[in-house]
């Protein structure tokens, strides 16, 4: 009766340290840290479908070719759950090494595993993944070993489920659907940021508005569906054209912004160019038509044009792209306080 | 204890007696390994093991389940035209996808739990229908 109040004891606690994880990773280590008063495993697993994460907590004398046996097991339980099959090379392996046994019982270097028992992570019908306690001898574990690990499991589940939607609410209130750019939200709230940073420092911002030229014939001649494939076309040109501190994103229909932090009004125009240039030679699959499209974009530049706010940031670049617009288009114009400068393309 | 199927007054044995065998094997089985691995799971691996022999048994498909247990009624409607022998092949098939399933999550230790309640009736049904 002890040992079963001391079990339950262990079993709350666990359950205890794992609601309260804030990351997967965490859940494996706080199951992990509290799983050696509950069995005797050689190692304890955590697979997360969604990222193809896999989580080992296992004995620091645990050989290579234990783990990649107990890898290869769990792929395959939850190939047989999941009806899909894993590929093992997608799959990112976290090993965390403890020391869950005394000296004189590390494991043999030629171990294989014996027994194992695996769960999937289910949720409100879905299989999120599995867990798996593993030992290197045989029939290391029975029915109530499974039962607590079954407690265990719903508990990670629920959890599990919780972090999937958070991080899908999350996805939704900063990614633009459709192109998988920032939102307009995410972007004002970044540019909040940024141009702070570089009123306060004095550290140059740049603010490119950038616009699909006659975008609206594409949609009247291909229709929207195609018409989308082109923005999304766009916007991974723009995504890669940047670098890795700038931020693109879809700032409404077919118009895109980026902030360009530390960008000087010269190097602005060089990357605003270089985009310009790559959209004009790049030939867009539009259903069975090929087509040309060209891109008009202004330019507002900290402390190069003399803005105490983000709001007249944007309205300077949004004033340049109108002037590109009216100088005839596929133009790159920089903010001027009477009519804004525009380069010829060359 | 032997399963408790008689036969009808033909000396076979009629559908209903062979669903109300394996309606009270699976209650058995449900009653047993939910204690081990809890109902949603066992709801899912039920859901699964079907699918896969639904094909070769299309009125396995009408099973409902859920976390609450599985119902046969769907099952009864559509097995007035299926033979007995063909409703306990359907069930035995079943219960062997559910067993390897239980060996590959658990090696043997839902299957040693089974055993003596649920996997030694199913060899007396198999026995006892295979007379005729």
């Amino acid at each position: 009766m002890k040992l079963i109040f001391k079990n339950l004891n262990v079993l709350r606690s666990t359950i205890n340290a794992i609601s309260t994880s804030m990351e997967v990773k965490e859940i494996v280590e706080a199951a992990g840290n509290n799983l050696p008063n509950l069995f005797d495993f050689s190692s304890f697993g955590v697979f997360w479908k969604e990222d193809l994460l896999l989580f080992l907590y296992q004995e620091e004398s645990c050989p290579p070719d234990f783990t990649q046996e107990v890898v290869k097991n769990m792929i395959n339980v939850f190939s047989i759950l999941g009806e899909e099959s894993i590929p093992g090379e997608r799959i990112t392996l976290q090993v965390e090494k403890r020391k869950l046994r005394p000296k004189q019982m590390m494991m043999d270097p030629k171990a294989t595993l014996k027994s194992h028992l695996t769960l999937p992570l289910a949720a409100e019908g879905d299989i999120l993944g599995c867990l798996s306690l593993n030992s290197d001898q045989p029939n290391a574990f029975d029915a109530q070993d499974l039962q607590f690990l079954s407690v265990i499991g719903y508990q990670m589940a629920a959890i599990l489920k919780h972090f999937q939607r958070y991080s899908s609410i999350k996805d939704m209130a900063t990614y633009d659907t459709l192109t998988g750019l920032y939102n307009r939200r995410f972007f004002e709230e970044r540019l909040e940021v940024e141009a702070q940073k570089s009123f306060y420092s004095g550290i140059p911002i740049s603010l490119v508005m950038v616009d699909i030229d006659f975008f609206k014939k594409v949609n009247d001649t291909f229709g929207h569906t195609d018409g989308d494939q082109v923005l999304s076309k766009i916007s991974s040109l723009l995504k890669n054209s940047v670098r890795k501190k700038d931020t693109v994103a879809r700032y409404g229909g077919e118009e895109f912004i980026l902030i360009l932090p530390g960008a000087r009004l010269e190097e602005s125009f060089v990357i605003a160019e270089r985009i310009r240039r790559l959209v004009e030679n790049t030939l867009f699959e539009v259903g069975k038509a090929h087509l040309n499209l060209t891109l008009s974009m202004g330019i507002s530049n900290f402390p190069n044009h003399p803005v105490k706010s983000k709001e007249e940031l944007i309205k300077m670049a949004d004033q340049a792209l109108y002037d590109a617009k009216r100088g005839g288009r596929n133009k790159v114009c920089i903010f001027a306080k009477k009519s804004s400068q525009w380069a010829v393309p060359t | 204890m032997a399963p408790t199927v008689k036969r009808d007054r033909g000396g076979k044995w009629s559908s209903d007696l062979v669903l109300n065998l394996y309606s009270n094997l699976l209650a058995e089985l449900w009653e047993v390994v939910s204690a081990l691995i809890g109902e949603a799971i066992l709801a899912l691996l039920f859901k699964l093991a079907i699918r896969k022999v639904e094909e070769k048994y299309p009125f396995l498909g009408s099973i409902d389940i859920s976390e609450e247990g599985f119902s046969l009624d769907g099952v009864k409607e559509d097995c007035r035209t299926v033979a007995p022998l063909e409703i306990h092949r359907g069930f035995q098939g079943l219960i062997n996808q559910l067993s390897q399933l239980f060996s590959a999550l658990a090696d043997g230790v839902i299957n040693k739990e089974l055993f003596p309640k649920v996997f030694s009736k199913v060899k007396e049904a198999e026995r006892i229908i295979s007379q005729k």
